[in-house]
């Protein structure tokens, strides 16, 4: 069906929340808060609430609505586009939101489902469900729990959660409001593909209670959200189509659409997620495997043949160019137990790092396919690193997340002495035919400009990061409109614009590339219906004022 | 030349944790592996197989059957092969007749070794007892809490670098001998996949008690002169105070003020 | 094996819930034991339908009765070229007395050394009834193989029910070379030592990295044999009126009995020529320390409360601290009056190693740190921060 109705929460009285009242007390002790991991500079926030419950929640947007004051959505802060970077207004941190309701196993589809609030990180959501054990589900949850549970622990699989951010702190809630993916997208898909059931509170302080499968658009592509007293509202869905790819930018649309899904990657301009019911995936024991390549034109080859070999499902695979093993190389000298893996051999140009499954118990693996295609690609299996223990699968996972980690780091030491510069890094993907075609346009901007750069990233989903280091402004201005001129040739390729890292505050211009204006006015339509005070996350993915305001667009700095 | 090396394995130690209100230990999805000191022990004979010719590397454990994929990580760094000795009968099993055990596989099966290399102790027992055990039972000279091992280029004897309490010794044995090793590389290392695969075919072979034709009463709990009559957790002491650090200058004058009670300053 | 009466078992699972290792369990409600199974004997008294039996061998009464008396290795170190016996042998002797003194048995302290050899009537006035001296020149240095044949021969000679040595590096090696010469049961690193109502030595040690406390006995081998870290015990009041023997005992030495030859002994510089098992005040950094470079805060930290610096096994791996300095599980047990902790995240494995601090004041920015579990003081916050501004303060 297409209509939905809205349900109130009881109230609680508003003085008795959790709060930091002045801008000057948030800034001295809460300074935190003001920033994610984008390093945008914030314009600070008059007040910072910490709720507890919806109630809580519901009763902060009654009042803020009714102060007319906006309200920017935090948890983790471990966004880095600036997402809960607040433009003045209040921070509403969704933290204290940790806990685990239920665990089920749905017979229909097969699945183990767990639900849960929004601030519960995905790290933990995934070691509680490896190590089969939920922090008190047991002593709270319902006798049907229980049960669960115990056939749950009694059950012989390992199940994790899929989708794999990078910064696996990332709260729940943000990862489904971003629909946050990783290097396992490859395999598995975004958090698009995992979410089943939602609830999300709406500027109005009232809830949406949504299941996967049961609200779809009109013909017309009309949804209508009716409030507890009643009153409808119609919302129009977008009717531009959504590029082939892994794809965090924009409202997502689709004819006959889920509703959920309208939520899923909106970067919570809509309303907060609050609670979420993910699927669990099955984990097949897989080997890390580090091959080393004499070029980065044959690492590329080497994926393209590992993606068209059948006998093989990588998890996902990754790329590591001639200036990323540059860069690790240095890193590695300075600090050698910081990257905790042997010295990275000399014949080594570019890598390829890839998790295949892998049965340590087996005496006769068979992988000759893989060592023809290491050959082919001027390489041998003898040429990699590989480790199957889980100790060993957590060292190499290290090790793929060292180098965002330590462009984050020396991107923000250099802010500490300009402090306009912030990150810059490509997140655009294109389909499988185009990825030689991409990799050659970046090089060939990169190489001549000057600039210090490593590129890497999900190849696998033909998503390679160019991390930019600029040292100085003009660099980064520099930087930024090589950017641009990528950010249109991967949407000449039916590409996106942000493959992961969703839009925010810093990728706003990236989104007029890939959509046009009418697009954009479609998804500022949904934005209108939803949130009628434009209230919720300013500045966030869409530049956009109320009708009867001053249409200049108000700049936002960067 | 021939180099053998007696591997355990062991829980991950630093994941285990006690239920505080049964005494009991909580082993789930707890990894075994195999012990770090068992490892550095192979680090440094892979070192003497690297840097010389003519060098066979055997690895041995005695341990239930899953210790095989301990030696079966041996194989994946470098070992030639290996021996897992296993058999319910060898349940129970203290220090000595652990060592026994070894020492009797090794002089059926091995007995033509130049040098044993162990690791100083396990991290699940943490005795050291059996590498001098061991060597006692076979009769060799043994330098225990080495850091670095070279070989003579005759082979006739090993020249180790060991810790004492006030800094280092460098010390000459004569060989065959036995050496446990106290420290090891920064960085583990890595096994290449071929590596990994290559080890699956190298030979890994399990001996029974029979095999070894040792007694009865020489194995297992039998065979053990210590006998474990309790296991109780440890006695946690009673928390003292907690301050907040956050800001440094309250917290170091509350320090000061400890400091001053209890006579320090 | 951990034998199952099958027709006495009810399936009533205190087995189950009793067993520390998850050893066994209850199917289709029989008890069944699981191949991980220790023979701890900790399911067998509780057992209420008594259908659980472990079978032990057992020792003659005769063979038993006659080995007596308590011996203690009295390990001797090199200062100002004499050989002087080190504190832990002080520190066994206060056990030892109390032992031998509920055994009714006489306690004797062995030394092995050559002429330098001086100090042990001291040795005496801490509690021993006689000192068993050896002298030999290939006795001059410790080699695990010469000292193991005169330990092993004079036990052989004298007969004693109970063989004490202090865990030091020497001790652990040669304690199990004599135990495995003469297939005698020994336990390391005992932390407690006592007489029960049969008259064993009943030791008490950490086992699982600490997770857990074991008691062992040795039946039916003598003499029953255990090491103990310095530092687990304290040394007792010495009394200047005790009176006591010193005796030779003439052994047989020759030198291809000792395969090992030192070639040379690199000394590593001690603060104030105060290592870190003797110290009263120790700074010890962990992980949480963060820099190589922040261990000069730590230095300056310790100068300034007339202490020693110390660390975390992570330190040595990183090679930031010499092993000299490395307290806990794998390293050295301390017992200082006050052991600072900065950055150290209170693994059990390093907190078997300095249990014994009188008292001890934490430094660690997580909250759930385990070494606040075991801190007098505990202070969440940035040591880096916490620290200059206390050292500033001591200065003033």
């Amino acid at each position: 069906m297409y209509e939905i109705t809205s349900e109130q929460v009881p109230s609680v009285a508003f003085d008795t929340i959790r709060r930091v009242e002045s801008s000057g007390d948030i800034l001295k002790d809460y300074g935190s808060y003001l920033l994610d991991e984008s390093k945008l500079s914030h314009q600070g926030a008059e007040c910072l609430f910490f709720p507890t419950t919806e109630a809580e929640l519901s009763a902060i947007f009654r009042e803020m609505a009714k102060r007319g004051v906006k309200v920017t959505l935090s948890a983790a802060r471990t966004g880095i586009v600036g997402g809960a970077v607040p433009y003045g207004g209040a921070i509403v941190s969704l933290e204290r939101f940790d806990k685990v309701l239920e665990l089920r196993y749905d017979r229909s589809t097969r699945e183990w489902l767990v639900r849960l609030e929004c601030g519960v990180t995905v790290r933990d959501l995934n070691t509680w469900a490896m190590k089969k054990n939920f922090p008190g589900l047991y002593e709270n949850g319902s006798p049907e729990t229980k049960r669960f549970l115990q056939e749950y622990r009694e059950d012989h699989a390992t199940y994790f959660y899929p989708p794999d951010p990078t910064e696996m702190g990332a709260a729940l809630g943000g990862t489904v409001s971003t629909n946050a993916s990783g290097a396992r997208t490859y395999r598995y898909g975004p958090t698009r593909n995992w979410v089943r059931w939602m609830r999300v509170m709406l500027a109005s302080g009232e809830v949406l209670e949504i299941p996967r499968g049961k609200y779809f658009a009109t013909p017309a592509g009309e949804f209508t959200v009716i409030d507890s007293n009643g009153s409808e509202t119609t919302i129009k869905v977008p009717t531009y189509s959504m590029p082939k790819t892994k794809n965090a930018a924009g409202i997502f649309s689709a004819p006959n659409m889920d509703l959920i899904d309208l939520f899923i990657g909106s970067e919570g301009i809509f309303g907060a997620v609050t609670q979420a019911e993910v699927a669990l995936g099955r984990w097949a024991n897989p080997i890390s495997i580090v091959l080393f390549l004499p070029s980065d034109d044959k690492a590329i080859e080497f994926v393209q043949l590992l993606r068209s070999e059948k006998g093989l499902h990588p998890e996902f695979i990754e790329f590591y160019s001639a200036s990323a093993l540059d860069f690790l190389r240095i890193k590695q000298k300075e600090d050698p137990k910081t990257v905790g893996m042997p010295i990275i051999p000399d014949y080594a140009e570019a890598a390829i790092f890839f998790d295949i499954g892998f049965d340590p118990e087996a005496r006769d693996n068979d992988y000759s396919m893989l060592e023809a295609l290491a050959l082919e690609c001027g390489s041998t299996l003898a040429r990699s690193w590989a480790g199957y223990e889980q100790r060993d699968l957590e060292r190499f996972k290290e090790f793929r997340h060292l180098l965002p980690e330590t462009t984050n780091a020396i991107i923000a030491e250099r802010k500490k002495r300009i402090p306009e510069l912030h990150k810059l890094g490509t997140d655009f993907a294109v389909p499988d035919e185009a990825l030689e075609e991409i990799w050659a346009f970046y090089k060939s901007k990169l190489e001549g400009a000057g600039l210090e750069w490593v590129a890497y990233g999900h190849i696998g989903n033909n998503h390679i990061h160019i991390n930019i280091m600029p040292r100085t402004i003009e660099e980064m201005h520099l930087g930024l409109s090589i950017y641009r001129e990528f950010a249109k040739k991967a949407v000449s390729l039916n590409g996106t614009i942000s493959a992961e890292h969703g839009v925010g505050k810093i990728k706003k211009e990236f989104l007029s590339i890939m959509f046009s204006d009418k697009d954009l006015e479609e998804m500022k339509a949904v934005k209108r219906a939803l949130d009628p005070g434009l209230m919720i996350n300013p500045g966030t993915l869409l530049d956009i004022v109320r009708k009867n305001e001053d249409t200049r667009l108000r700049k936002t700095g960067s | 030349m021939k180099i053998l090396v007696c591997v355990k394995q062991v829980p991950e130690i630093t994941d285990v944790t006690i239920n505080p209100e049964t005494g009991t230990l909580m082993r789930e999805g707890v990894a075994s592996i195999l012990n770090p000191f068992c490892e550095y022990a192979m680090e440094v004979a892979l070192g003497l197989k690297r840097q010389q010719s003519g060098i066979e590397l055997v690895a041995i454990s005695m341990g239930p059957p899953q210790a095989g994929s301990a030696l079966m990580r041996c194989l994946e760094m470098g070992a030639d092969r290996a021996t897992l000795l296993s058999d319910a009968r060898f349940a129970g099993s203290d220090t000595w007749a652990t060592a026994l055990t070894l020492a009797e596989a090794i002089k059926r099966i091995e007995g033509d070794f130049d040098l044993i290399i162990v690791g100083k102790q396990a991290i699940d027992g943490d005795t050291a007892q059996v590498g001098p055990e061991i060597a006692e039972i076979l009769g060799l000279p043994g330098i225990m809490y080495a850091v670095g091992v070279e070989l003579a280029p005759d082979r006739k004897r090993a020249r180790v670098k060991r810790e004492v309490e006030s800094g280092y010794e460098i010390v000459e044995m004569r060989l065959p001998g036995l050496v446990s090793i106290s420290k090891g590389p920064m960085i583990r290392s890595v096994s290449s996949f071929q590596e990994i695969l290559d080890a699956r075919k190298k030979e890994l072979r399990a001996l029974s008690a029979s095999d070894l034709e040792l007694e009865q009463d020489k194995l297992g709990l039998h065979g053990s002169p210590t006998q474990v009559v309790e296991i109780f957790p440890p006695l946690v002491k009673d928390r003292g105070e907690l301050i907040d650090g956050s800001d440094a200058e309250a917290a170091t004058e509350k320090a000061i003020a400890f400091l001053r009670e209890k006579s320090f300053i | 094996m951990l034998n199952v009466d099958t027709d006495r078992c009810t399936g009533c699972r205190i087995c189950e819930k009793i067993c520390p290792f998850g050893a066994i369990a209850v199917v289709d409600k029989v008890a069944q034991v699981q191949a991980n199974c220790t023979l701890c004997g900790a399911c067998v008294s509780r057992c209420p339908a008594e259908a659980l039996s472990i079978e032990r061998r057992r020792a003659s009464e005769e063979e038993l009765r006659s080995f007596s008396g308590m011996f203690i290795w009295g390990e001797c170190e090199e200062r100002a070229g004499k050989l002087i016996p080190k504190k832990v042998v002080k520190e066994l002797l206060s056990q030892g007395r109390r032992l031998s003194d509920k055994l009714g048995q006489q306690l004797s302290v062995v030394v092995l050394g050559d002429g330098r050899l001086t100090g042990l009537d001291t040795l005496i006035t801490y509690g021993a009834d006689r000192v068993i001296r050896c002298r030999h020149r290939l006795l001059s240095r410790f080699t695990s193989e010469g000292f193991t044949s005169i330990v092993s021969a004079l036990i052989s000679k004298e007969k004693p029910s109970v063989f004490l040595f202090g865990a030091t590096p020497h001790g652990r090696e040669l304690a199990p070379r004599v135990a495995a010469r003469l297939q005698l049961g020994l336990t390391a690193d005992c932390t407690g030592l006592d007489i029960d109502e049969k008259g064993q030595l009943v030791q008490t040690r950490p086992a699982f990295g600490g997770n857990i406390m074991a008691s062992i006995v040795s039946p039916y081998t003598r003499p029953q044999m255990a090491t103990v870290r310095p530092n687990v015990f304290s040394v007792g009041e010495p009394d200047s009126s005790r009176k006591g023997d010193i005796e030779d005992f003439k052994a047989a030495l020759s030198p291809a009995s000792i395969r090992t030859k030192l070639i040379t002994a690199e000394q590593l510089a001690d603060e104030g020529g105060v290592g870190i098992e003797d110290a009263d005040i120790i700074v010890a950094a962990g992980r949480g320390c963060r820099k190589k470079e922040n261990l000069a805060l730590i230095q300056e930290l310790a100068d300034a409360l007339g202490g020693v610096t110390a660390g975390s096994r992570a330190l040595v791996e990183l090679d930031w601290i010499p092993h000299t300095k490395q307290v806990g599980q794998s390293g050295l047990t301390v017992g200082p009056q006050l052991y600072i902790a900065v950055g150290i995240s209170g693994a059990i494995q390093h907190l078997v190693g300095m249990s014994s601090a009188k008292t001890v004041i934490a430094i660690n920015k997580d909250p759930y740190a385990p070494i606040f579990k075991v801190a007098d003081l505990g202070i969440v916050g940035d040591a880096m921060e916490i620290m200059p501004m206390l050292i500033k303060k001591l200065k003033k």
